[in-house]
């Protein structure tokens, strides 16, 4: 340790580095049409008909996200397109897309069902700066029975995606599964189903019954240790795999994620895991009706009916009442709990998750599904990194993208 | 190797800046082409006529400072490159063991045209400074660095600074919104005091560059560490990546590089060189927990195929064009775009030990 000042300085902004401190507005989710093509069992969005009207961007709508596009301040721009089944409209992703100023450097995201690829949606595909996400649960039957599909719906998916693998790549065409926690599939089919297709990342979320779903399935309120043991199978499959087969390295995002914000502070990007956690900042959702949402979770909450915390709209902005509430307790700081805890450098606040679950974000922490949650992994990855045997080192090292096969010793420092 | 230093014939009656254009501008900055000559091209400018030592064609949009008295045209600043650095010093108070560029007792000043050049630079582009030390000369660096960029603010500078001379008072002038486009590269050894300051070749040395650290991380200044890589800094490479990790860890870059056969190592070369591909083990193991940690560490001057290939991506192609060389061995290699190679004044027999890809 140097001694005297530039420890000292150092010391202050490491513990700055480990808190979140918002930049300018530069990651924008955008909803222009809650239309769907599909009625998919755990749909969180209570989507719209087809053929239903009212349910997209009005044109007042559009022309101020395009001037919130258009005045962006940050170098960098993230824009994800939600929906609905946003591919419905083409010409509002295009308009925000030309929208972006030519100093910014601008990356998209489309998140399609991939049922139908229109040509127009094809179009889109093909930029360079467009990425394609879309949704696959698994193999064949247990994705069909997700989404209420028959034997030839599913097909149709299947070749979209594998078309699109095939001419682009899984750098840019990746996939989520959502998983019904009662119900997983077997964590190898579920692996074999992405790295069949060269696709090695899988970002294992659970269905947060809530809106639509939490109608459908009232009995899942809390997600069950299961999950737990399934989520910790998952990463162990994966580390056995990876050893096994040096050609492919699969991982699980929000465990590579985890461990990201383990050893690297100012990892923030993850809107959902950080803390202080301010809504309203860097980040913003605006829905198919010009409301603005701290995350898409809270949208979901508000489309359900079952609490609005909208926290502005699109043409008077966000910097209301309702967000200041919400900031005031966005944090792990001064919670008993938190405070005591020893992964609170790395941990996060999510009070939308609590919201959604108990209706109230007034109850201990340590009793909270967040939590729980978050206390497992972070056990996990710990008795990982401590661990000497070299595939799980060999994994860990791929994830944190390093080039040996063991974790630096004393790599806590 | 490009030449950086020309022939030039002129009698103006004091040393000028000019940027060469091909066709005649009203902007007084600016020199035209006029005719091919024997020796090479024929130039007019506010300064009258001048004649400097290569074809036109190579010259167009170059920045060149053109010294009637040394008859020597000096490429400041080439429009084609991306490696142009200003040279504002040959002082300086250290003796490093690989010094590139060995000190000289007299310093000639020649700040005012430095900046003239800088304004007359492409757009956006980033102005390397160096020395000797430039930072002995702060009060003059300062000041060109903050005219050139109120001017020019799409301009980036690049200095190179042994870190031994900053104050708690610098500290106050480079929090200036300009200096958002400075970063400093400054060199760091070993993470103890008795190691670096033996290899800078001045007592105190570590403890001065410790306090210029504090005063800089104080204004918000962005910092490029620099460790070149040589048998005396390598087995304590991964100590010194644990200390950046911890102390330095608001650091932009750390930057390990390949020894240079040239300046006061080339005398000692087979004493200070390297070879990385008998063992890479220590050198791994700091760039990794560097990474780990988030800092971003690169690995510079050392050709792809001496890196094991896992390692690869911290590797960049660094070497300067007009320094760079490559082995004829190199011809079928895949990777060479992506290749530092060599620098032209690596030993010959070394040049040619390449494996390609
Ligand atoms: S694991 Fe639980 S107690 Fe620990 S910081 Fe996270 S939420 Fe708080
Ligand atoms: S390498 Fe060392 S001796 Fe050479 S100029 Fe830089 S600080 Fe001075
Ligand atoms: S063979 Fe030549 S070009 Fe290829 S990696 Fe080696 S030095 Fe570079």
């Amino acid at each position: 340790m140097v001694e005297g000042e530039l420890g000292r300085l150092s010391h202050k902004f490491a513990v700055q580095r480990r808190r979140f401190h918002p930049g300018e507005l530069d990651y924008l989710i955008l909803v222009p049409t809650l239309r769907c093509n599909l009625a998919c069992s755990y749909c969180q969005v209570s989507r719209a008909a087809e053929g239903a009207s009212g349910y997209d961007w009005s044109d007042g709508t559009r022309d101020a996200v395009i001037d919130l596009v258009r005045q962006t301040r940050s170098g960098h721009l993230k824009i994800e397109f939600q929906g609905g089944e946003p591919t419905l409209r083409c010409d509002l992703i295009e308009a925000v897309i030309g929208a972006v100023p030519p100093h910014v450097e601008a990356s998209f995201v489309i998140c399609t069902n991939l049922q139908h690829v229109p040509p127009e949606a094809a179009a889109l595909f093909d930029r360079d700066d467009v990425s394609i996400s879309t949704s696959l649960d698994g193999p064949r039957l247990h994705h069909a029975r997700q989404r209420g599909q028959d034997d030839a719906a599913s097909e149709a998916f299947e070749q979209n995606i594998d078309r699109l693998l095939a001419q682009y790549g899984s750098r840019k065409v990746s996939a989520l599964p959502t998983l019904d926690p009662r119900s997983p599939p077997d964590p190898d089919e579920l692996i074999d189903a992405y790295a069949r297709r060269g696709m090695t990342a899988i970002y294992l979320r659970p269905i947060n019954y809530q809106g639509f779903a939490r109608r459908q399935h009232a009995d899942c309120r809390t997600t069950d240790t299961r999950w737990l043991e399934y989520h910790e199978t998952f990463i162990r499959r994966l580390i056995y795999r990876n050893w096994k087969d040096r050609n492919i390295c699969l991982e699980e995002n929000y465990f590579s994620l985890l461990l990201r914000r383990i050893f690297r502070p100012g990892e923030d990007r993850h809107v959902d895991l950080r803390n202080p956690n301010p809504f309203g900042t860097d980040f913003i959702v605006i829905d198919h009706d010009g409301l603005a949402y701290p995350t898409d979770e809270a949208r979901m909450l508000a489309r359900a009916g079952i609490i609005d915390l909208s926290i502005g709209n699109i043409r008077q902005g966000w910097n209301t009442p309702a967000r200041d509430a919400l900031n005031a307790v966005s944090t792990c700081d001064g919670d008993p709990d938190c405070e005591a805890c020893t992964y609170k450098p790395f941990c996060g606040r999510d009070i939308v998750d609590d919201i959604s679950r108990y209706g109230t974000i007034d109850i201990p922490r340590r009793e909270t599904e967040f939590c729980r949650r978050h206390l497992h992994l972070f056990d996990l990855a710990f008795e990982l990194i401590h661990s000497p045997d070299p595939a799980i080192q060999y994994s860990l090292c791929r994830w944190l993208g390093l080039g040996g096969d063991r974790l630096p010793a004393g790599g806590l420092s | 190797m490009i030449a950086l230093a020309l022939r030039a014939a002129s009698d103006a009656p004091a040393p000028f800046v000019t940027r060469l254009s091909l066709q005649a501008e009203s902007e007084p900055a600016l020199s035209h082409f006029l005719a091919c000559t024997q020796a090479g091209s024929l130039w007019s400018g506010t300064q009258g006529l001048f004649e400097v030592a290569s074809a036109a064609e190579d010259l167009i949009g170059d920045v060149v400072l053109v010294d009637p008295f040394e008859g020597r045209a000096d490429r400041l600043i080439r429009s084609a490159s991306r490696h142009n650095t200003l040279l504002v010093t040959e002082q300086c108070d250290q003796l490093c063991a690989m010094c590139s560029q060995p000190p000289k007792k007299t310093h000639v000043d020649r700040f005012d045209l430095l900046e003239q050049a800088s304004l007359l630079a492409d757009q956006g582009i980033t102005i390397g400074i160096s020395g000797g030390e430039p930072t002995l000369h702060r009060a003059r660096l300062f000041s060109m660095l903050e005219s050139v960029l109120e001017a020019r603010p799409d301009l980036n500078f690049h200095v190179l600074s042994n870190g031994q001379h900053f104050t708690a008072e610098d500290a106050l002038r480079l929090r200036s919104p300009c200096y958002r486009n400075v970063v400093w590269g400054i060199p760091i050894y070993a993470a103890d005091a008795a190691s670096h300051d033996a290899i800078v070749g001045k007592a105190g040395a570590f403890e001065r560059l410790m306090a210029s650290f504090a005063h800089l991380l104080r204004a918000g200044a962005r910092i490029e560490l620099r460790t070149v890589l040589s048998s005396s800094t390598a087995e304590r490479l991964d100590t010194l990546a644990s200390f950046i990790v911890r102390d330095l860890a608001h650091i932009e870059q750390w930057s390990v590089m390949g020894l240079e056969n040239i300046g006061f190592a080339r005398n000692r070369w087979n004493e200070l060189h390297l070879d990385l591909r008998r063992d890479f083990h220590a050198v791994g193991k700091a760039l990794d927990r560097a990474n780990l940690h988030g800092i971003r560490p690169r690995l510079f001057n050392i050709p792809l195929c001496h890196v094991p290939a896992a390692y690869r991506s911290y590797a960049v192609a660094s070497i300067s064009d007009w320094k760079q060389r490559f082995s004829d061995k190199c011809a079928p290699c895949a990777a060479r775009p992506e290749c530092s190679g060599f620098f032209e004044w690596h030993p010959p027999e070394l040049v040619d030990e390449v494996f390609p890809l």
